[in-house]
């Protein structure tokens, strides 16, 4: 007798069962998530990515920043993430009910970017940032992202917008003006901010 | 919460039950008679028990 | 045609089938097997390029399509589906042909296949590197490749069963089963994966479990049992010597179909999960103690008495060097898991040295072991240096050891470094940089063993160095040879037509 049908009947048994309880139950206790409206402002949390800030997740997951980054912060006691200063309180679940994909991130060869946007909140420090991570973080690997820029020519004045770099990293006659991508990305990154009291957050 | 506890202890009772169960079956069936020839099965006369099949090219056999 | 000298012992019967499903492998798996060392030369250059900008940020720099965040996917999703995959089919091809006595099913398809497997990788690749990619770890490529691989992966699974269902032997050895497991499990993993990421039907931190769900199992239930089943036939064969305990095998092959679909969520510790994932996800990884042992003791105890015979056999030594890396990647995993050891080395590059000490140190190196058996028989051709396989093996050997033992213990201080707050990032960045830079080192040193391999296999493949003197084959000329071939399948064909 081949006992071929038996085998692979057992196998898949085995795929199925976990597939139910590692993929299948969470999801559907994720279902009940709702957003909760902040009293003082009616605005609510989490909300969706829209604008500029959406189309800074792209160029964000193009460019591979997952990589590097993650974007979640472990609980208190476990780890240093809080007493580091970035989160006040762990991510939950419900955090990233809108997030499509997800981008939590598996490595910190950079810091944590869950609430980047609480932490650095300045346009300007994330143009020089990423422009080059030497100029605000000296010792960075991180590499430069010198193609969300352009370069254009200086005439009398600094065109509004322009970057002003320190003078050791500026070019003479020309100024450093982001691109689209660049003004989506640090858009997106400044709308890192899950600093939001939610109830099961607490510890 | 509860009803995903139960969930999981239900299907690990369910799992383990369906494991003594096959266990039993395989041994009923004589699943576990002669095995040693299972694992002599992939030996033949032309390769048999004791000879070494694998060697350094241009070496000494 | 000339005649055949008889080794001792040897019945023309045995010896002539071996020959005959050897040769019907022939096409299908030399392709399957020349595509995925030509991705594995590809992998390494993308390997090294990423290595290197990771300490020197402003290696290639400012060329979009090389950035880190591109190339560092792009190294993962080749040395997967490039190498790793594709090995994998051609070794369990040729294995379920021997181990079921029967010729290779529709060889042209599965050649065919291997096409299709190529095309969806080098498509993978070039959407990535424009920016395609969809950084969800191992399922980069982007939605319309899948076919590319779930097609391969279900023609495969058929050919599998085919052969196994059509096996006259009555004893199953017990490579088979793990070789049957692994190619149901990949296409239900592979399809499941792409579904719910792309199809939007798991929402939220579920991504997260779904992705890591399908990328432990890749390793687990699809590279692993592979790599299994072939140190689970190659070493007895090489040896001479019957698996140490067969009975044993069988509780290794069950309890990991069980226990290691549960490990996946390992690498989400500490995140925003619900605590029972994760638990659940530790106590599978636990329990991953109990079929490695069970490997462990019939690899390891085979091995008694014939260790000799490391010396004598390139297949012994990449193959028994792999499964003590699997002995020690898996000790490693489980102890890993657990969430105190996890609070350290999350995040890190611990996990990196884990995984290249897993995927390269263990499977890799069985494959290689795999390849450096198969490809003589299949091509009844002989391996043109001795040095050269010694250069690939030592440089592969060394470098991952070094690799791994370095990027261990770089990633154990990072993580005690990043949990204490009164030390600075770039502290830890400033740290791990000269271990970085020993990393491409030792991955320089894979790559020239890798180059060193690919030669080797590109002239047996060509039949640049002729030379029939291998334990298995005849001492006859090529021409002879085919003919010979050829003769027997007419005298088969006239039999089956008689009846």
């Amino acid at each position: 007798m081949n006992r071929t049908p038996f085998i692979i009947f057992g196998v898949f048994l085995t795929i199925a069962f976990s597939l139910s309880g590692l993929v299948l139950i969470p999801n559907w206790q994720f279902q009940e998530h709702q957003p909760v409206i902040n009293p003082r402002d009616g605005s609510q949390y989490p909300a969706p990515y829209f604008g500029m800030a959406l189309q800074g997740r792209d160029v964000y997951v193009d460019q591979g920043c997952l990589y590097c980054h993650t974007q979640q912060v472990r609980p208190k006691g476990y780890g240093g993430d809080i007493r580091r200063n970035w989160g006040n309180r762990r991510t939950v679940a419900r955090d990233y009910m809108y997030e499509y994909p997800i981008l939590l991130g598996t490595m910190r060869t950079g810091p944590d970017l869950a609430n980047i946007g609480a932490r650095q909140p300045s346009r300007d420090w994330h143009y020089l940032h990423l422009y080059n991570p030497q100029i605000t973080s000296a010792g960075s690997i991180m590499p430069r992202f010198q193609y969300l820029f352009r370069t254009i020519k200086a005439g009398e004045l600094a065109p509004s917008g322009a970057i002003a770099l320190p003078p050791a990293f500026q070019s003479e006659g020309t100024h450093i003006v982001p691109t689209a991508r660049g003004e989506q990305l640090v858009e997106y990154l400044r709308a890192q901010n899950r600093t939001f009291p939610l109830p099961e957050a607490k510890q | 919460m509860f009803l995903i506890s139960m969930l999981i202890w239900a299907t690990a009772l369910l799992g383990a039950v369906m494991t003594v169960w096959a266990l039993a079956w395989a041994v009923k069936r004589g699943e576990f008679r002669n095995l040693r020839q299972g694992a002599a099965s992939i030996f033949d006369a032309g390769e048999p028990i004791g000879r070494q099949t694998d060697f350094f090219p241009g070496a000494k056999r | 045609m000339s005649s055949l000298p008889e080794g001792p012992n040897e019945s023309k019967l045995e010896q002539i089938s071996r020959i005959l499903i050897d040769d019907s492998s022939r096409v299908p798996v030399s392709l399957w097997f020349a595509s995925s060392v030509f991705w594995l030369l590809m992998g390494s250059l993308a390997a090294m390029i990423s290595s290197v900008k990771l300490h020197h940020p402003d290696f290639l720099g400012n060329i979009e399509w090389l950035t880190f965040g591109r190339i560092r996917p792009v190294h993962l999703d080749i040395v997967f589906f490039g190498w790793s995959s594709m090995a994998a089919v051609g070794c369990l091809l040729w294995l379920q042909a021997r181990l079921c006595h029967v010729k290779l099913p529709w060889p042209l398809m599965l050649s065919g296949m291997a096409m299709v497997w190529n095309v969806g990788v080098c498509v993978g690749v070039m959407a990535v590197l424009a920016g395609h990619g969809s950084s969800i770890e191992y399922l980069e490529f982007p939605a319309y490749c899948a076919p590319f691989f779930a097609i391969p992966a279900l023609a495969v699974l058929a050919a599998n069963v085919k052969m196994y269902l059509t096996k006259e032997s009555q004893h199953t050895y017990v490579s088979q089963w793990y070789l049957l497991a692994a190619t149901v499990w990949l296409p239900i993993l592979y399809v499941t994966a792409m579904f719910c990421t792309y199809f939007g039907l798991v929402q939220g931190v579920s991504q997260a479990i779904t992705n890591w769900w399908f990328g432990h199992n890749a390793l687990g239930l699809w590279v692993t049992p592979v790599a299994v089943a072939t140190a689970y036939y190659l070493i007895p064969k090489v040896t001479g010597k019957p698996v140490h305990s067969y009975h044993l095998s069988l509780l290794g092959f069950w309890t990991l179909a069980i226990f290691y679909n549960w490990a996946g969520t390992h690498h989400l510790t500490g995140g925003p999960l619900p605590a029972w994932t994760i638990t659940v996800g530790v106590v599978g990884s636990m329990m991953m103690f109990i079929p490695v042992i069970t490997v462990a003791i019939n690899h390891h105890m085979t091995m008694r008495g014939v260790f000799h015979m490391l010396k004598t056999s390139p297949t012994l030594r990449f193959t028994v060097f792999g499964s003590v890396m699997y002995t020690v990647a898996s000790f490693q995993g489980s102890l890993e898991a657990l969430r105190s050891h996890q609070e350290i080395t999350h995040f890190t590059q611990f996990t990196i040295g884990h995984a290249h000490i897993g995927l390269y140190g263990f499977f890799s190196m069985i494959m290689f072991g795999a390849m450096y058996y198969i490809f003589p028989r299949i091509t009844n051709n002989e391996w043109s240096s001795a040095r050269l396989i010694k250069v690939h093996f030592w440089g592969s050997s060394i470098g991952v050891l070094a690799y791994g033992i370095g990027l261990c213990w770089a990633g154990w201080w990072q993580g005690l470094m990043m949990n204490d707050p009164s030390i600075p990032f770039l502290q830890t960045v400033a740290y791990i940089r000269p271990y970085l830079l020993m990393r491409s080192v030792s991955g320089a040193g894979m790559t020239i063993a890798h180059i060193a391999f690919a030669i080797s296999v590109w002239r047996i493949l060509s039949r640049h160095h002729f030379v029939m003197s291998g334990p298995t084959l005849f001492t006859t000329t090529r021409p002879a040879w085919r003919e010979f071939v050829n003769e027997q399948e007419k005298r088969e064909q006239a039999e089956l037509e008689a009846q």
